[in-house]
Order: C-alpha cells, then sequence, then structure tokens
C-alpha cells in the first residue's frame, strides 16, 4: 500500500493507493504549526474509512510520498534560520547587488529587496581562484577562523558558503566545511555552493546556497519529525519528499538539501496532468492548469516532458530571491477564485492580481470581505449552489456577492449586476487564458492544438471558457483533479539528476574528458537506484547537454543519445538537434556556426508504480442522484435551466450536452451550451467545446 | 475577444492590451535569448515595440525608457517616407539618430505588418545595442568624436535589409566588412530580426482571429483611453512652473565648465498639458555627447513619467498631453548633420531627465524624484582586444555593477538603476561570466559607505569596481560623467557620492584616468571605476530612524554619519540614543 500526502495552505490531501491498485482520496484541514498534524489527520480519516485503527492502517505502507509547502512558508513569512555567508574576498555585495534588472520601469514606490542575507552576516574570506580552477590566492584559513569566532557569538544557525569559481575547484570551500565542523560541530547547517549548485554565474549560486543553508534547521527538524511520529503510527516503509525538480527524495536527503522542497508539491502537477491526457492522447502537448483560491498554476507537458525552468524565483520576479535553481516550470499568476475585481480611474476593469484570501474571504463568505471576487461572480451566475458549498459545509449569501458586485463594477460601469458578473469571469478567464498563451506561444506552441487539464476545486468554474477561448479541442477535469499533485506524487517514478559544469565546444571536443564526466555522473545515478532496492521495476537514463550557439549565454538543453562519445558523427548528431532546437523554440538557427555545450547531466527515473490502472477512485458509481436543474447565466445575460449533475453518478461513455452543472463534494463544473461533455473509463470529465471560428 | 468592429468594453480592452502586451513581450524574449553579444543577451540593453500604421507608439515591452518613449514612432514614419509602397516580407534597418534613433548604436530593425489586401496596419521594432557598430574606435559611446566622420559609425537611415523575408546580402556584407568581431554581428542581427519576424507574426495570428479593423479600432481606443488616464493624472498635480539646470562634467569638445543643461517645466493641470522647454540651451558641439531627437523628447518624457502615476500608459495616447519643446541645431534638441550623436541614449540625456523630475520635484512635495546617477564609468565601458587564451578577437560592452539610483517621493532608490535612462532594466554581469568571456580579472566589486544621496528617502550609494586584463592587454572606452557633478536631491535631500576613475600600476602606484577616454590598460593593470550614487529626496532628519538604524546595521552608512546628517545617535550595535536623537532631530 502507498499513500502520497500533498499539504497546502488550506487542505492537506492524502491518496491512498491500495495493493490491489485502487485509491481513495481524503482531505484534512492544514494545520499550519504543525503541519504532521493535518498529515496524520488525513491518515487517521482514511483508516476510519477502512475501520480500523491508525497503526494497524498506517503498517501496511510500503511508500510514503510527501509534498509540502512547508519551506516556501518558510521563506514568505520570514521563519527561516538566520543564516550567515562567506564569500571571496573583495566580493561583500554579491547578494546585494543581484544580477540587476527591474520590472515596472516608472513604478519608483516599491523597495529594493535586502539581500538574503544581511551585509552584516557577509564574511570575506581571503582566496581566489580562477576560471580554469587555479588557485590564485591560497585560503587565508585564519580569515575562516576569524569568521567562524564572530559568528559563534551570534544567534547564527547556519552558515552558507559560496566563492567565486568553487565549480571550478572547490578546495577551499570544502576546507571551509571541515572548519565549520571542527569549529562549531559536526551537526552545525552548512551549505557549500559547489556542492550544491554547481552553476556558472555566482549570484545565483550565492543565492541558492544561502537559502539552502536558511532551510536547513527547520527543514531537518520537519522532515525528521515526520519520519519519527510516521515510525511511531507504525509506518516502516521508505519516506520520500517531493521535490521541486519533480523527483523524490528520501527524506533524509531531502534533509541535507532542503533547497529542493522549495515547490514541492505543486511540481506534481503536471505530472498527474501528463498522465490523465496521455490515456487521451499520447502526442498532444498538455495544459495543466491548477485552480486555488489567489493563483493559478500553470505548466506545459509536451512530447510526454515534464517543463522545467532553470531560474526559480522565491516570490516575484526582481523582487524577490533566485533559488539558482531549476524547477518544474510552474508557473503561477495572481487569479484565482479569490481575486478581487476593481475599476480603475480610467474606468478598466481589473480582477486581481489582489486576492480577497481566506480572511476576510469572498463578499459572499460574509467575514467583511466588501470587495467582489471571482467566487462572487460565479455565485451571482448561478454557476455555485449556494447551498452545497463545499458539499454544503459553508454558508454562502448571494446577495452579499450582488451587493458587493453592483457596488464595485456595475454602478462604475454602468452595466447590469448580471453583466458586471459575467465580466468578472470573462476577465479572469482572458487573464488566465493570456497566461497559458504566455508559456504556450513562448515556447511555440499553439494552444488550440494541446489538451487541457482542470485541476484544483475551482477549475471547473471557468475551465470550459478558456478552453474555447484558447481553441483546445478537450478539457478533460480529472476525478482527483482536486488533489492533483498528491495524484501526481502516486503516479510519479523515483528520478534523480545529477549535473556536471564543464565548457566545451564542437571544435574543440575533448572527447575522454567529457566522457569521464558522463562515466561519473551516471555512477552516480547507479547509486541511486541501488539505494531504491527491491521496489524499482526498471530504470532508464537519460543523458543531456546545455548547449548554446557562440557567445550566446543562455543555453537551451537538448537531449544525446549516447552514453559515450565515440566518433565525430556521434558530435554531428548532436549539432543537428541543437540546430533543430534552436529553430523550433526562436525561429532562426544559424547551421555554419559551432556549439558550445556548457553543462552536462544524467539523470535516472526508476519505475516503482506498477499499478496499470492507478489514477482511478474506487467506491464511486454510487446511487442516482435525482434529476435537478438551476438557472444560469452566460454571455450578454443569456440564462439558461441547466441540467445539475453528480459527478459520481455519471455513466461512463456517456454524451451530455451543456448547459450543465456538473457537481462532486471536490468540485463544480460549468459546462456552457456549446459543450458536449462525458466521462471516461478513468473516471475523468471530458469536455469537448464546440469551436467557434476564433483562435486564440 | 471575438469582437467585430464597434467600440470595444473596459473588458475587451484589457484582453486586446493584453495581446499586445503579450507579442513584445515574446519579441523580447527571443531576442533576449538568441544575442549574441554581452550587451544584449547579459545585460538586455534592447527593446521592442509596436506601432500603429500612422506611427503611434502602441505597445511596449519592459523596455529601456530611453530606448522606446519618442524614436520608434519617428522611425516608423521615416519609413514610410523613404519607402511609401512597403510589402510583407521587408524588412528596414534605422540606426541614424537624424531620422528617429536613439544613437548610432541602437540598430533598429522595422518589419511592416501588412494585411492580406497588402495594406499597411501596423510597425514592429527591435532595436538593439551593439557591441560595436564600425566607430573609429572601439567603442559605441565615442564622446570624443567631433562629428559623425570621426565617430565612424555605419549610419543607416531606413535602409532596406529584407525583400521577400530573405536578407539584402550586400548590406550584409557591408556590415560584415566594418562592424568589428563580425560574426558576433550578424547573430545579433538575427536576433533582432527574429523578434521582429515574431511580432509580425504574432499580429497576424491576432487578426485571424479578431479582424484587421477590429485591432485599429482597438489601436484608436487604447491611446485614447491612455490619453484620459494621462489627463486624470495631471489633474491630481498641482499647477505652476518650475526651472532647473543639470550640469554635465566638462569633457573634450564642451566648454571648460561642462555643459550646463537648462529644463523649464509648465505644468497645467486645467489644460491637461505638461510642457518641457529645451530651448534655452547651448547649440550642437564638436563631441559625441549631442542629442538626437529622439533622446532630446525621450529624456524629458521619462522626467515626467517618473514623476507621475506609474500606471498611466505610455504611448501615443498619453504623450498628447506632452508638449517638449525643441530647437534645431540645439545640444538637447534636433541635431543638425554632421554634429555626432554618439552619446546620446546616456549623458546628457539623463541630464535632461534628471532636470524635469527634480523640477517636477519643486512643484510638489508627493511628486517627482532626486537626480539619478551619472554614467558611463568604467566598469560599464566598452572593452576589446585579441583574447590570449583563444587566439579571437572581442569587442563588448560590460556591466561590472552600477548603483545611481535616485530617492522617489514615496521610498528609497532601487539600488541598481544604472542611470535614469536605464530604469533599472539592464541586468548586471556576473563576475564569472565577465571571465570567463573576456580575459579580464575581477578583483573588487563593492558598494562604497556614506556616499548615499542622504534624504528621508535616500539614494544609492557609489559603487567601487576593481578589474583588469589578464595575460593580454585591452582596451577600454567609457565616458563618465559625475566626476564633478554628483546626482543632487530635492527638497533637502542631499548629493550622491560623484565618479572617478584611476588606473593602478603593478607596482601599485595610481595613475589618474581622463573622465572621457579610450584608454589601453597593460595585462595585471587595474583600472579602478568608481560610479556615482543617487540623489536623495527630503530632509535627511526627517528619515525614518529605523531605516537609519538599518542602514548602520548594513553598512550602508556609519554611525558618525547618522549622528552627523541624520540626526541619529546610534551605537554600533544598533542601540539608539532616543534623547539625544531627538534632541538632535528637534535642533539645527
Amino acid at each position: 500500500m502507498r499513500f502520497a500526502t500533498d499539504t497546502g495552505g488550506t487542505f492537506t490531501d492524502l491518496i491512498v493507493e491500495y495493493d490491489d491498485g485502487r485509491w481513495a482520496m481524503y482531505k484534512a484541514s492544514t494545520t499550519p504549526d504543525d503541519p504532521v498534524v493535518g498529515v496524520i489527520n488525513a491518515l487517521a480519516k482514511a483508516a476510519d474509512d477502512n475501520q480500523c485503527d491508525l497503526t494497524e492502517f498506517v503498517s501496511k505502507g510500503d511508500v510514503f510520498i510527501h509534498g509540502t509547502t512547508h519551506a516556501i512558508n518558510a521563506i514568505i513569512t520570514g521563519n527561516t534560520a538566520k543564516t550567515a555567508i562567506m564569500v571571496t574576498k573583495g566580493h561583500p555585495d554579491i547578494l546585494l547587488m543581484r544580477e540587476g534588472g527591474r520590472s515596472q520601469p516608472f513604478n519608483h514606490t516599491l523597495r529594493y529587496p535586502d539581500p538574503y542575507v544581511p551585509r552584516d552576516l557577509t564574511f570575506e574570506i581571503d582566496e581566489r581562484v580562477n576560471y580554469a580552477g587555479d588557485i590564485l590566492t591560497a585560503l587565508d584559513e585564519n580569515s575562516v577562523i576569524t569568521a567562524l569566532d564572530a559568528i559563534k557569538n551570534t544567534d547564527v544557525e547556519a552558515i552558507a558558503v559560496a566563492l567565486l569559481w568553487s565549480i571550478s575547484n572547490g578546495a577551499h570551500e570544502e576546507r571551509i566545511g571541515a572548519l565549520i565542523e571542527a569549529r562549531l560541530g559536526k551537526d552545525f547547517p552548512y551549505t557549500l555552493s559547489h556542492r550544491l549548485n554547481p552553476t556558472l554565474r555566482e549570484y545565483r549560486r550565492a543565492s541558492s546556497t544561502s537559502i539552502d543553508a536558511s532551510l536547513k534547521p527547520l527543514m531537518g527538524r520537519y522532515l525528521d519529525t515526520l519520519t519519527d511520529r510516521l515510525s511511531a503510527a507504525g509506518f516502516a516503509g521508505h519516506v520520500y519528499v517531493v521535490s521541486s525538480q519533480g523527483g523524490m527524495m528520501a527524506a533524509r536527503d531531502m534533509a541535507g538539501k532542503p533547497i529542493h522542497a522549495i515547490n514541492s508539491g505543486p511540481s506534481m502537477a503536471p505530472i498527474s496532468g501528463r498522465y490523465y491526457a496521455s490515456r487521451e492522447n499520447k502526442d498532444q502537448a498538455v495544459i495543466v492548469a491548477d485552480t486555488g483560491g489567489t493563483t493559478y498554476d500553470l505548466s506545459l507537458v509536451r512530447d510526454g516532458q515534464v517543463p522545467m525552468t532553470r531560474e526559480m524565483w522565491v516570490g516575484e520576479k526582481y523582487l524577490g530571491h533566485m533559488t539558482g535553481f531549476p524547477s518544474v516550470d510552474v508557473k503561477s499568476i495572481g487569479a484565482g477564485g479569490g481575486s478581487i475585481a476593481w475599476v480603475d480611474a480610467g474606468g478598466m476593469l481589473h480582477v486581481g492580481p489582489q486576492s480577497a484570501g481566506s480572511t476576510p474571504g469572498p463578499a459572499c463568505y460574509q467575514n467583511g470581505g466588501m470587495d467582489p471576487t471571482l467566487t462572487d461572480a460565479s455565485l451571482v451566475l448561478g454557476y455555485l449552489d449556494p447551498d452545497f458549498f463545499l458539499g454544503g459545509a459553508m454558508e454562502i449569501s448571494v446577495p452579499c456577492a450582488r451587493n458587493a458586485i453592483e457596488e464595485k463594477v456595475a454602478k462604475p460601469l454602468g452595466i447590469s449586476i448580471e453583466q458586471a458578473a459575467w465580466d468578472i469571469v470573462d476577465l479572469a478567464t482572458e487573464n488566465m487564458t493570456q497566461a497559458i498563451v504566455d508559456i504556450t506561444v513562448n515556447q511555440g506552441i499553439d494552444p488550440a492544438s494541446a489538451i487541457l487539464i482542470g485541476g484544483g476545486g475551482a477549475a471547473g468554474l471557468n475551465s470550459t471558457f478558456i478552453a474555447k477561448r484558447l481553441g483546445c479541442k478537450k478539457l478533460i477535469i480529472p476525478e482527483v483533479g482536486a488533489a492533483l499533485s498528491a495524484a501526481g506524487a502516486l503516479l510519479s517514478d523515483l528520478t534523480t539528476e545529477h549535473r556536471k559544469t564543464h565548457f566545451v565546444s564542437t571544435d574543440s571536443f575533448d572527447m575522454p574528458t567529457v566522457n569521464a564526466i558522463l562515466d561519473a555522473l551516471k555512477a552516480k545515478c547507479m547509486a541511486f537506484v541501488e539505494e531504491a532496492g527491491d521496489q524499482v521495476i526498471d530504470y532508464q537514463l537519460t543523458y543531456k547537454a546545455e548547449a548554446r550557439y557562440p557567445n550566446q549565454v543562455w543555453e537551451i538543453e537538448i537531449p544525446f543519445a549516447v552514453e559515450q562519445f565515440s566518433s565525430a558523427l556521434d558530435l554531428e548528431a548532436m549539432k543537428q538537434v541543437f540546430h533543430e532546437n534552436h529553430k523550433r523554440i526562436f525561429a532562426i538557427n544559424d547551421t555554419d556556426s559551432e556549439v558550445e555545450i556548457v553543462t552536462w547531466s544524467v539523470s535516472v527515473r526508476c519505475r516503482i508504480c506498477q499499478n496499470t490502472m492507478a489514477g482511478r477512485l474506487s467506491g464511486d458509481g454510487v446511487e442516482e442522484v435525482k434529476a435537478n436543474t438551476r438557472s444560469i447565466i452566460f454571455a450578454n445575460e443569456d440564462r439558461y435551466e441547466a441540467d445539475i449533475i453528480r459527478f459520481e453518478a455519471m455513466k461512463e461513455n456517456q454524451t451530455f450536452n451543456g448547459p450543465a452543472i456538473v457537481e462532486s463534494p471536490f468540485t463544480t463544473v460549468v459546462v456552457d451550451p456549446q459543450t458536449q461533455f462525458s466521462r471516461t473509463q478513468d473516471g475523468s470529465l471530458i469536455l469537448v467545446p464546440t469551436q467557434e471560428t476564433t483562435n486564440a | 475577444m471575438h469582437k467585430q468592429g464597434g467600440k470595444a468594453n473596459g473588458v475587451q480592452l484589457a484582453v486586446l492590451n493584453s495581446r499586445f502586451e503579450g507579442v513584445a513581450s515574446k519579441m523580447s524574449n527571443t531576442l533576449y535569448r538568441t544575442g549574441r553579444s554581452g550587451v544584449l543577451n547579459r545585460a538586455r540593453d534592447f527593446s521592442c515595440c509596436i506601432v500603429t500604421a500612422g506611427g503611434d507608439l502602441l505597445t511596449v515591452s519592459e523596455s529601456l525608457p530611453i530606448h522606446v518613449l519618442s524614436g520608434p514612432d519617428m522611425m516608423a514614419r521615416s519609413m514610410l517616407e523613404f519607402h511609401p509602397e512597403v510589402k510583407k516580407g521587408d524588412a528596414y534597418v534605422n540606426n541614424s539618430p537624424y531620422h528617429g534613433c536613439s544613437h548610432a548604436a541602437d540598430q533598429t530593425i522595422l518589419v511592416p505588418v501588412m494585411d492580406d489586401e497588402g495594406r499597411h496596419r501596423f510597425t514592429v521594432l527591435a532595436k538593439a545595442h551593439q557591441a560595436d557598430i564600425g566607430n573609429s574606435v572601439p567603442t559605441t559611446y565615442h564622446g570624443e568624436a567631433k562629428d559623425v566622420y570621426e565617430e565612424g559609425a555605419l549610419i543607416f537611415p531606413n535602409v532596406q535589409i529584407q525583400r521577400d523575408y530573405q536578407d539584402i546580402d550586400d548590406i550584409i556584407r557591408m556590415c560584415r566588412l566594418r562592424i568589428r568581431v563580425p560574426e558576433q554581428w550578424y547573430g545579433d542581427y538575427l536576433a533582432a530580426l527574429g523578434a521582429a519576424r515574431i511580432g509580425e507574426k504574432e499580429i497576424m495570428i491576432m487578426a485571424r482571429d479578431v479582424g484587421w479593423d477590429a485591432l485599429e479600432e482597438f489601436s484608436t481606443q487604447w491611446l485614447d483611453y491612455s490619453e484620459q488616464r494621462m489627463i486624470k493624472a495631471l489633474a491630481a498635480l498641482p499647477a505652476g512652473s518650475s526651472t532647473k539646470t543639470s550640469t554635465h562634467d566638462h569633457f573634450p569638445g564642451t566648454p571648460e565648465g561642462g555643459v550646463p543643461i537648462t529644463v523649464h517645466v509648465n505644468v497645467d493641470p486645467e489644460n491637461s498639458k505638461v510642457v518641457v522647454d529645451l530651448t534655452d540651451n547651448m547649440d550642437c558641439m564638436p563631441c559625441g555627447l549631442n542629442l538626437s531627437e529622439a533622446c532630446s523628447r525621450t529624456s524629458a518624457m521619462i522626467g515626467i513619467f517618473n514623476s507621475i502615476d506609474h500606471t498611466v500608459p505610455k504611448n501615443g495616447g498619453s504623450f498628447r498631453c506632452i508638449d517638449v519643446k525643441l530647437r534645431q541645431g540645439c545640444v538637447v534638441g534636433i541635431p543638425d548633420h554632421p554634429f555626432s550623436c554618439s552619446v546620446a541614449t546616456t549623458n546628457i540625456a539623463d541630464r535632461v531627465a534628471n532636470g524635469v523630475q527634480t523640477a517636477m520635484a519643486e512643484l510638489g512635495e508627493h511628486m517627482g524624484m532626486a537626480e539619478a546617477g551619472a554614467v558611463i564609468a568604467p566598469n560599464a565601458g566598452v572593452v576589446s582586444g585579441v583574447d590570449h587564451r583563444s587566439g579571437k578577437a572581442y569587442v563588448n560592452q560590460i556591466f561590472l555593477g552600477f548603483t545611481g539610483g535616485a530617492a522617489s517621493a514615496s521610498e528609497d532608490c532601487w539600488l541598481t538603476i544604472g542611470h535614469v535612462g536605464n530604469a533599472g532594466l539592464c541586468y548586471q554581469d556576473s563576475v564569472e561570466m565577465d571571465e570567463l568571456y573576456q580575459p579580464l580579472h575581477v578583483y573588487k566589486r563593492h558598494i562604497i559607505q556614506d556616499t548615499e544621496g542622504a534624504g528621508k528617502f535616500r539614494g544609492a550609494p557609489s559603487f567601487y569596481c576593481e578589474f583588469g586584463p589578464v595575460g593580454s592587454s585591452f582596451e577600454i572606452g567609457y565616458v563618465s560623467d559625475g566626476n564633478t557633478n554628483g546626482a543632487q536631491g530635492v527638497r533637502g535631500g542631499l548629493c550622491g557620492g560623484t565618479s572617478d576613475q584611476y588606473l593602478l600600476k603593478k607596482d601599485g602606484a595610481q595613475e589618474p584616468l581622463s573622465p572621457c577616454a579610450q584608454v589601453v590598460v597593460q595585462a595585471d593593470e587595474r583600472i579602478v571605476a568608481i560610479s556615482t550614487g543617487g540623489g536623495g529626496f527630503g530632509a535627511p532628519k526627517e528619515r525614518s530612524i529605523d531605516r537609519v538604524v538599518k542602514d548602520c546595521r548594513d553598512g550602508v552608512i556609519s554611525v558618525e554619519r547618522a549622528k552627523a546628517i541624520y540626526g541619529v545617535d546610534v551605537d554600533k550595535t544598533g542601540m539608539v540614543d532616543v534623547a539625544a536623537t531627538d534632541k538632535m532631530r528637534a535642533g539645527d
């Protein structure tokens, strides 16, 4: 039996996979002060459901996979450890100066971000290595010891070490690490930049090192607690934590490199989306959209590949901090159920990016929120049932929603409340659509040719409209869509990746050195496979290079087919792949040019899930729910009497026509009159919009 | 968005605007990721925009302000003047400061976007600062050039460079023979062309979606909306006039006392107009500092937009409320050929923009800004030479650290603003990247304590950078204003640190360097570049005590300065003597 839990802002999702392949989904409230409580509570619900006690139930588990927003929350709320940084003498302001760049050139009201580690906790170490790894100035150990003694007298809890060119020669950082252990104790948390993130560009490396060090005390505690308390509850299997890169790390490894937990959770959504889309059509690009209360998280899966970014930021770009790590490329925009609608001085409507959050929440929650939100608009339009919100767990008020929309939108624009409500939904739809267009078009994908996956509890409100706007021919709302990330964790393979920065050009390709690097990277991957033990069914190695044209500095990642380079033909083949990829992404290429490779990587993917009917909830197809209708409104105040259909009661492969509302305790899906829908054998809801003549 | 004709409502306006912005940002992304020279792919010194068929600026990606407010409009109109019959598949190159371009290094690719009937609907522009443009010396900022001939840049006054989507190879061959490191230039040309072509393609897709007429109707409406926003923003300002002078340091070819730039600003909310009069200035000078018309207009506009509600869209609509008065043959006006405008985007242009925003600050206490720092110090200079590691020639502008941010009426500086015309959009180089790409070594980089422009809101401190060639010599060109005239504060705010530059010989001896020079530096010698700080806004003694204490703790200011300038008695541990502080702050 396997468990996957995902601790989000509001709910802790749990999916249990029984040994016969059946799945069951549970939700418990997240407990921010001690997130492990929420996890245990969710497990307790599952145990109840199985009519056995927690220990007995949990002890049957082989694998426990955990996604968590604990690391990102600690950063956002300023609860990370007090951290010092050691840098090369002469370069104390790497974290202050960053890499420059700014958005909103005329906005002089924003405060320049503080460095992740303040200047008074920055220590300059006398040493210098050059680009080739030559030691120009030997490490002055006294400068290290002086710094450590100074640190000892403060409440600093962790140390980051980020020296220039440590990626070419890590000896100085290694020695500092030894000195930290000798001086401050073996368990004192610290991070060495060349070990953590051997990437070129000192700011991003220093930034990742600082963030990682600052998370170590907290995440170490948390992950140890998680492991211990699961053991105490009777669990004796493997505990894995989901990484930002969409892989899984043993909990104790994650405790050693906690920066990888920043996108833990959201990174699994695209894996889930890919899975449900591939059941339909393996060749199409897949847009995975996860609608929360305040953000709309997006990713694009193409050729079956989960998208990655090399530049993940914590917080807003330029205002937050660069992690310096690749991550599953999940783009968030400020649009969700709680996004506030407002009209500016010029009479233009906006929706978001501000959100009413959970407090005070949308106006209809009656918790003092006066601003109309997307949720309020959905209520006014009849999409949400005031008596069946969250399965009836929460009372919401139509008059409050109407009043807020009237005051803040309808009156200023001189339109009716219904029209205003539709406009809010329409503009939110447009914002979400534009965000999808950005991520797709930027990668040369026509969104019209893609499948849209709607995840998150609020996905159903306007996903149909978004699909139409994009020209998507198919929208899928998975049965477990409300717990998309947890589902992804169960569907995911066990993966790890190792990379090495080593610059070569195709006109002076040093084959033996490259081959040695590839060998070493492969060996690390194989050690990972071995450690995972007998749960591994099979594994696959992937070789990739980050490459560019001479003098370009932004690489694109290309796969290559050989484990070792043995001839000029191998090299030529790699060049061709690069030229083709460059043309595909940027509309131009330069086929006469040489190609430069900056980084080599080998990753391994171990298949551990052998469940061919994974992703399907058990225990549905319950009783027929009696037919019902509700009056709902679409564009131009067109009002329809829509069928209300229970998700669980829908028969497989029977086609329905909109207008309709499909409801479950987890979600509400709005279907417009031009859309057909049905339920697949996987349990997913598939919606097929009738295309208008237009195209996004 | 499925509207066919008729007026778009607020929602539809937002939708189409967002789509046009999407086009511009896609253009930018292409240029950034495919550019070959560091000035593009590391520093991001480029801009992309869309103008209407009539030449009004419609949509800009997040771009350096000095590149785009005015200029693209003039270039697009100039294209039609020389080529009244533009066709699908055409592309034009313009880098002429006499025909709407900012300066010769800002090579711009213009692509007319045509509908199926061959009607010209929009023009897309991709402007990219070149690493080299064929000047007589290896720098794109030739401050000493007494005219365009000595400057030596290849000048393209809207010359056709593609027909039927194919290069006109005559032009490419000319460039390859005259521009240094030609393969780098060609790669950068491809990047800009790719950006423009992607913009063209995206607009055509949009037109297929909503129709060309709806797009044009949107353009009209969007410009009108932007004008209304500007009218409302101006209505919030006090009426009045103000005059400010900002003086550029003495450089070769300028008067001994430097170049005073005087701006008269008149804000007239009732008639929804801001007038900036630049005519009261000297004639063009025999050096590269003269402004192009594009930079004269744009720099004045930057000062205005820095001073008002930042959410007003910047385009041909809001520009209707701005009247910039220029004079033919004036150093900050319309340049007469063959005066050189090689350095038009930075030095004197910054003096104009700074003058306008400080004049605005004098008109009301909640508007305007202090002066941002001056440029271009050697650590943002153009380096060239032959890399002994590869035997290959190189030329490139480096960006090894600039601060310069000015305080505004409501917040401290944005530290890495660069200069006022740049607005912090450029990236700064990584030491490792610069050492990898050029045979140079960076010894020290840090901000300098006690050089911030003090104020209620403070400006940026100066930046110190020590670097030099290793293994072989290099040549470096720079034009460092602000050695004498630092960034002024406003409304009681103080001046930011001044700039300086000198050579550190191998024996440690210091040798002063001219602020505007082309210098050969020998291997293992070092250049020390000190760039300017930014001015403060409001009296330093009105600065919040918390912010003063934080600046002390961060080492931005010393405890001595906290006491002397800010009137805060704080010790090294951050403890504030409240009584002493109150007394100092109450006194004077």
